[in-house]
């Protein structure tokens, strides 16, 4: 909805009309925008699209299919499923954008200083980085919120250490290429501090990298986020979480399949946008 | 060859090393112990507690207790589980073939599924074939591995009136019933692993069919099936068998969501019962073993890759 009517203000001018005939040659990047902008209209508006309470238990109602008055059905306890699923937008969604900035932010710094510093910082850096980065991503979820254990502040502390090696290796190769570019050579032949020097324009050079890779991680970083949520690892009810919903709903899988089917239909296709703007965005990249 | 061979073999040792540092120090971390769970809320005697620490020797040194630990596992004595009083190689062993087992299924069902997938798109690049085979791709990546598996549970039982069997029964004990059990399993894992396959032999494809050799082949007159089996497919062999290896990984590291949903006594399920149960030895056993499998196979990755490819001994 928000999409459509930026589009149609921006067809009156001519840089509109560019931006239509780019929207034609790349189908899959417009389809991930609208899928991305609905969801953040989701996730900030969430009571424009159902008057039920996400939290509201109506045990006499409970494990109904869907029908006009819930749209997806009940759950066990009788809450309506949309809209836990459409509240839970916003819980699902920032927890898992959230700690990927604090892993971008904190492991990209490390690893930009690490890489234009060089030496003993950098070797010993990558070789813990490496040590992390041994362990498979979902595993070293499970054992985080653990030792953590459970809660909204300790999840995305867990994806937060899960995906900051990531960040910290490609933060480090860009700065490692960018250290060796003539115009750093040139900033320092002019008595440019180092501060300023990595801050100001080796920085620039390597946020590209580093957006580039929280597009890409950020719906592997879903399914983890959810699949915490379904070990019952992650977002405690009555909070509604996607990952959660699904785990109180593999109890009553075969009597009520909607419990299950809806949540993860959330989950895909937000994947799914996120997927298709880092493949068109990549693709734009590539061509230009 | 024999100092890179070294040289990489020193190398993935240290990271061992250091990664089951990590692993001990992370498992002692957990709050609440296992002597804190074993008494419960009626048993605050802090005498008891204090002879229950010394029995599992809890009450040294964080560093002794690891050296200690370290130096028996060196030799396969990875300990004795505090649950269920049973060595730990064993338990960790026998959970790890049944996980071994459902990774090696997965990725022949994978790679049988997601090469031709992969050829046909790359062969047909930007035609519908390529069209279809990307949209699938990009909704098996999409899609969680375990919402997959709910939904073929699901599915199964309303077309079907299936559902898989409740007790596991290994290979050796009645091979039918096994594969009765891991189907479903297979099947959630295998598509997502599938899509990433034929994602790569498709990128593959394409860069190889630019290539001069290909061309000419082409020009040469040679059927489109004699110059896509005999030379793309040959010279995509290689990254294909690394890549192999790097899908494994993934599947032995992933499958701790899909065992906990079909019950599958594994090595994720293990480990996840485990942490809960503050059951030490198990944890760090079985960490350390997941951790040793990726060096091993990343080891073999990169060898097989100099092997090949000479430029890539430094």
């Amino acid at each position: 909805m928000a999409t459509a009517a930026g589009a149609s203000e921006a067809t009156e001018t001519g840089s509109g009309r560019r931006l239509l005939a780019g929207a034609r040659r790349h189908p899959e990047l417009v389809l991930g925008l609208v899928i991305v902008a609905l969801l953040i209209f989701t996730a900030l508006f969430p009571f424009a699209l159902t008057g039920h309470s996400p939290t509201d238990v109506d045990v006499a109602g409970a494990l109904q299919p869907p029908s006009d008055e819930h749209l997806f059905g009940t759950d066990d306890v009788g809450r309506d499923i949309f809209a836990r699923a459409i509240y839970g937008t916003r819980v699902t969604l920032s927890v898992v954008a959230g700690s990927l900035l604090i892993a971008a932010v904190l492991g990209g710094l490390a690893g930009l200083i690490a890489g234009y510093a060089g030496r003993w910082l950098d070797m010993g850096a990558a070789r813990l980085v490496d040590v992390i980065l041994s362990f498979p991503p979902i595993l070293l979820g499970v054992v985080i919120t653990g030792v953590l254990g459970t809660g909204m502040v300790n999840l995305v502390a867990a994806l937060a250490i899960v995906y900051l090696p990531v960040f910290f290796r490609i933060a480090r190769a860009g700065a490692i290429a960018e250290a060796g570019q003539t115009y750093v050579e040139a900033a320092r032949a002019l008595g440019m501090p180092e501060p300023v020097i990595l801050f100001r324009h080796v920085l620039r050079n390597v946020l590209p990298l580093v957006i580039m890779q929280y597009m890409i991680l950020f719906p592997l970083a879903l399914q983890i986020e959810a699949a915490l949520g379904f070990l019952g690892l992650g977002i405690q009810p009555p909070t509604p979480d996607w990952g959660a919903m699904l785990e109180q709903a593999k109890n009553y899988l075969l009597i009520a399949p909607w419990m299950s089917v809806f949540p993860g239909l959330f989950i895909l296709t937000a994947a799914l946008g996120v997927i298709l703007v880092g493949r068109g965005v990549q693709r734009i990249g590539d061509a230009g | 060859m024999a100092t890179f061979l070294i040289r990489r073999l020193a190398a993935s040792l240290v990271t061992a090393i250091l990664a089951s540092i990590v692993v001990f120090l992370l498992v002692r971390a957990v709050p609440g112990d296992i002597v804190a769970q074993m008494l419960g809320q009626a048993g605050d005697d802090p005498r008891t507690a204090a002879s229950l620490r010394a029995f599992f020797g809890l009450d040294r040194p964080v560093h002794v207790q690891y050296l200690d630990w370290l130096g028996s596992a060196l030799t396969g004595d990875l300990g004795t589980s505090w649950n269920q009083g049973r060595p730990v190689a064993g338990i960790v062993l026998q959970a790890f073939a049944v996980t071994l087992e459902l990774g090696l299924l997965t990725l022949l069902v994978a790679t049988l599924v997601g090469v031709p997938l992969g050829l046909l798109a790359g062969v047909y690049e930007g035609r519908w074939p390529d069209h279809l085979v990307q949209a699938v791709n990009v909704t098996g990546l999409a899609a969680p591995v375990f919402w997959v598996g709910l939904m073929l549970l699901i599915g199964a039982s309303a077309w079907f009136r299936w559902s898989p069997p409740i007790m596991y029964r290994g290979p050796t004990q009645d091979l039918a019933q096994n594969l009765e059990i891991l189907f479903l399993p297979i099947v959630s894992l295998g598509i997502l692993q599938a899509v990433a396959y034929s994602q790569f032999v498709r990128q593959s494809v394409v860069s190889a069919m630019g290539r001069d050799y290909v061309r000419l082949a082409i020009a040469k007159g040679l059927p489109m099936r004699t110059v896509v089996f005999k030379h793309v497919l040959r010279n995509i062999l290689i990254p294909l068998v690394t890549f192999m290896g790097l899908i494994l990984i993934q599947i032995l590291g992933g499958v701790v969501v899909i065992e906990s949903l079909f019950a599958l006594p594994g090595l994720g399920r293990l480990l996840l019962t485990s942490i809960q149960n503050r059951d030490f030895p198990i944890v760090q056993g079985g960490l350390l073993l997941v951790v040793a499998m990726a060096l091993l196979v990343n080891l073999v990755v990169d060898l097989l890759y100099t092997w090949v490819d000479p430029r890539m001994r430094r």
